[in-house]
């Protein structure tokens, strides 16, 4: 039930699966149990997932409240919907250990990256430091 | 006094804190089964008892120790409770623990409700066995204490703790109705999933009679009082060894709780087992109609808006003195500040001494920890009972909503959810899985609300440019131009003064002419008849050249017959027949007409090549035709002769038409002289006109008409005898050649009189 007619309100996504994805990259599965004029969300049974390549891990978390400026995008899950078995899978170990493998090869990928243009005199700055302005 | 029972992991610091406080035994307890349940956190934090209400919970914000402790010695007074069951700022969450009351059978419940809370939250409640924080006493132990004393903690805390009185409480049919009742339903409802299978031995006597005056309305607030905690069932309502007990096993369970639905579960601990048979006799309970005796709290006033009562509850700042009631609604609260549960500031009216409005919320935005002095006395109202609750089906018996802001939010969502849950699972179908939610609806819908009522109010605004940042007028990018009269401008060419005539220059406004062209605007009917014309003129033209062709292919028969082979001259003959027949045909206006029409050959005439046409024609047309076409022409030759003033081309015809006449009968001819002569001076004019060939044809006629004409002459009477116009003075003499005297005589007589008449 839309209170405001013309209007997109997070109302109607109370009490759903959610899946959301923050700013710092993190993606946390749950259900959606209240929000505010900030669109800060409260998310019940929440499970961060991690994907890294083609497998994925879940790590259960609780109850979690998002700050609303921190949220990318937010989509509901529709759970009737037969789930895609490309995905497989993992251990939180496994996952966390691929999760840090891909990490360290981005890192190393960069370092040379910056070395190179080091090298040339140029320089790319990084995304986070952009956004003071 | 705060229990020893308390927490395993946290009792040092918990004692240590707690006594220095006024804490919330029950609530205490509560806190620490639920933080254990939930998060397993037990060992982490040292430093600060997180879970303990009075650090930052409601125990720390709502509740006012002092007032508390006048309660409590109150009832310790009035109750007669021996021992030393002081108050240490005993609140009492009362239904937690009560709810944790498990009494082993449906009867003991209520006692065990009056009985657990005993041992950890009310130290001041003498109590035989169970004061001074909960020793290991044991619960059976306590059994049959003092009944009065369970009476008056039953009640203590069951009225402290309205929230739970509420659960449940509709079915009770208390000796006396009221509020009190409910909270003891409330209790039922929260013992619900909780009970455990421990023995009570509190002695379960449904007592009859209540004491009509309760000090205990204003139960503390704090996550104690909550409806339904998840953990353990506090250990306010358990003897000390059975808190232990649980303790123990709780951590077994724990892993379940984090990934199942940590509410439905039950705690986990141990076989929970809730009847209705169970809730029944709780209802039965003295505790219950303590409750009822003693009164719900109340409902807010009608006249305030939700709203206001739930911001002026969340008043931050003590308030020193309480508003007068049926002022403006307080506003102290910011509007960020989401809506509270119903709060009713109800407070017992019957409680006497009360200085306070309520039961402090339990959680006030910021951390305040105060309670709003909210409208003074309580309102006069009679007991107003929570409205039945918006979902389960119709004939589950709405449950009694009492004010339930003293618990811990957490709490009063269980409480609420249980309700639900029990409403729905009366009537409940199979299928929805919303409604099986037991986390559903945690966001009530008057929070709901209040969001969009927020997210609305942003959309109102008087100056949409100062307050929407992306607002723009629409159609801003419309281009305004500046609307300037529109002037005449003509040119008016320069003149100076003095001079005679105007300087014009030809520029962009004011070209020059370069072609003076006149438009002549003609009508349709004008259009129309030039159109016809100029068809004919066309039609004529094409007839001509149709003929012309025939013609020439006629006159060069002969070369090609001469020269074609044997076997192709039939062919040509016969080419040459229908051509000849062809031109013939072609000079009739019409087919069916053998006659040439006079029309025909004046139209072709009237083109100069026509008349070409007609002249090379002439010798070659059969004599009949020769003949009328020369008729033809002598009809109308003054029509022709004027025409041919430009083409002069007339004479051409000459020799033709001179060749034809000779070959005229007389009759033909006369017919012909008649028309020459018919038309006045024709003939004259013509002759006039066409010097050049006025002899031959003069000569020719004269020549072949002397002869007839003499008899004509003779014959016809003389006044018809137009005479012409012009005799050639070698008319006579020429005529004398061929005529014998008397016809010469008479001749000349004619002539003379024609001459003479003229």
């Amino acid at each position: 039930m839309n209170y405001v007619p013309g209007t997109a309100s997070l109302i109607d996504d109370i009490d759903k699966k959610h899946l959301v994805l923050l700013r710092d990259g993190r993606t946390l599965i749950g259900f959606l149990r209240s929000i505010d004029q900030f669109a800060n969300l409260v998310f019940h049974q929440t499970v961060e997932r991690i994907h890294v390549g083609k497998k994925f891990g879940d790590i259960p978390r609780g109850i979690f409240i998002v700050r609303g400026e921190n949220v990318v995008l937010l989509g509901e899950i529709d759970v009737d919907k037969p789930c895609d078995t490309l995905l497989q899978q993992v251990s939180i170990e496994e996952i966390l250990e691929e999760q840090r493998l891909q990490q360290q090869a981005k890192q190393e990928t960069e370092k040379v990256k910056m070395q190179v243009l080091k090298d040339r005199g140029l320089s790319i700055p990084k995304a986070d430091n952009l956004d003071e302005y | 006094m705060r229990l020893a029972a308390c927490k395993a992991a946290r009792l040092p610091s918990d004692m240590s804190r707690t006594q220095g406080e006024r804490c919330l035994p029950l609530s205490l307890d509560e806190d620490c089964t639920l933080e254990e349940e939930d998060e397993g956190l037990i060992e982490e934090e040292d430093e600060i008892d997180q879970f303990n209400d009075d650090t930052f919970g409601a125990g720390a914000i709502d509740d006012d120790w002092q007032e508390e402790h006048k309660r409590l010695a109150e009832l310790d007074e009035r109750g007669g409770l021996g021992g030393g069951l002081g108050l240490g700022g005993g609140s009492i969450g009362g239904e937690s623990d009560l709810g944790g009351a498990g009494g082993d059978s449906s009867t003991r419940l209520p006692s065990s409700a009056v009985h657990l809370p005993m041992p950890s939250s009310l130290p001041s409640l003498k109590f035989t066995s169970s004061s001074s924080g909960l020793p290991p006493s044991d619960v059976e132990d306590r059994g049959g204490g003092g009944g009065d004393l369970a009476e008056s903690l039953a009640r203590f805390i069951l009225d402290a703790d309205p929230a739970i009185a509420g659960v449940g409480a509709a079915e009770r049919p208390g000796p006396s109705p009221g509020s009190s009742g409910s909270s003891l339903s409330v209790l039922q409802g929260l013992e619900r999933s909780r009970v455990l299978p421990q023995p009570s031995s509190i002695p379960h006597h449904t007592q009859p009679h209540q004491h009509p005056h309760h000090p205990q309305h204003q139960l503390p607030p704090g996550p104690s009082t909550s409806g339904l905690p998840p953990g353990p069932p506090p250990s306010s309502m358990l003897s000390y060894q059975q808190q232990q007990h649980l303790l123990r096993r709780g951590t077994a369970s724990m892993g379940q709780m984090n990934s199942h639905s940590i509410w439905e579960n039950s705690m986990g601990f141990g076989p929970v087992s809730v009847t209705p048979g169970l809730v029944t006799h709780m209802e039965d309970s003295p505790l219950m109609s303590i409750i009822k005796e003693v009164g719900l709290p109340k409902r807010p006033p009608p006249g305030r808006s939700d709203e206001g009562q739930d911001l002026s509850e969340r008043v931050p700042p003590p308030r020193s003195s309480s508003p007068v009631i049926g002022s403006p609604p307080v506003r102290a609260v910011p509007i960020g500040t989401p809506p509270k549960q119903p709060i009713s500031h109800n407070l017992n009216h019957q409680v006497a001494g009360f200085p306070r409005g309520g039961p402090a919320p339990p959680l006030l935005p910021g951390g305040g920890g105060f309670r709003p002095f909210f409208g003074g006395p309580p309102p006069p109202h009679g007991h107003r009972m929570g409205p039945p609750p918006p979902h389960g089906p119709p004939n589950h018996t709405p449950p009694i909503r009492h004010n339930t802001t003293h618990l811990h939010p957490q709490h009063r969502r269980m409480l609420t959810q249980r309700m639900q849950n029990r409403g729905g699972d009366r009537g409940r179908t199979a299928g929805d899985r919303r409604s099986r939610d037991p986390y559903s609806n945690l966001m009530t819908q008057k929070e709901k609300e209040w969001v969009t009522k927020i997210q609305m109010m942003q959309l109102q605004s008087t100056d949409p440019y100062l307050d929407d940042y992306y607002y723009q007028k629409e159609h801003t990018t419309k281009l305004i131009t500046p609307q300037v009269a529109k002037v005449e401008h003509t040119y008016r060419p320069v003149q100076f003064a003095g001079s005679l005539g105007k300087l014009t220059v030809s520029s962009v406004n004011n070209p020059r002419k370069m072609i003076d062209a006149v438009v002549t605007s003609r009508t349709d009917d004008e259009e129309k008849r030039e159109k016809q014309v100029w068809n004919k003129r066309r039609q004529i033209l094409y007839t001509v050249e149709k003929m012309y062709s025939l013609l020439l292919e006629v006159q060069d028969f002969e070369k090609r017959f001469v020269q074609a082979p044997e076997e192709d001259r039939e062919a040509l003959l016969e080419q040459h027949k229908t051509n000849t027949v062809q031109l013939c045909n072609s000079l009739r206006e019409k087919e069916w007409d053998d006659r040439v029409s006079d029309e025909q050959c004046v139209m072709i005439m009237s083109v100069r090549k026509g008349k070409r046409l007609i002249s090379r024609l002439l010798p070659l047309l059969p004599s009949p035709q020769a003949a009328a076409v020369v008729m033809a022409i002598a009809r109308n030759l003054p029509a022709l002769a004027k025409k041919d003033k430009q083409d002069q081309v007339l004479c051409w015809l000459v020799e033709p038409a001179s060749a034809v006449i000779q070959s005229l009968s007389s009759s033909a001819l006369t017919d012909l002289l008649q028309e020459l002569q018919g038309n006045e001076g024709q003939l004259a004019t013509v002759l006039h006109n066409k010097e050049k060939g006025c002899k031959a044809p003069t000569l020719t006629v004269n020549s072949w008409t002397t002869i007839d004409v003499t008899r004509e002459l003779l014959s016809v009477p003389s006044s018809s005898l137009s005479p012409p116009l012009f005799t050639p003075p070698n008319l006579l003499s020429l005529l004398s050649r061929y005529v014998d005297r008397q016809r010469l005589e008479l001749l000349q007589e004619k002539l003379q009189i024609s001459a003479l008449s003229r």
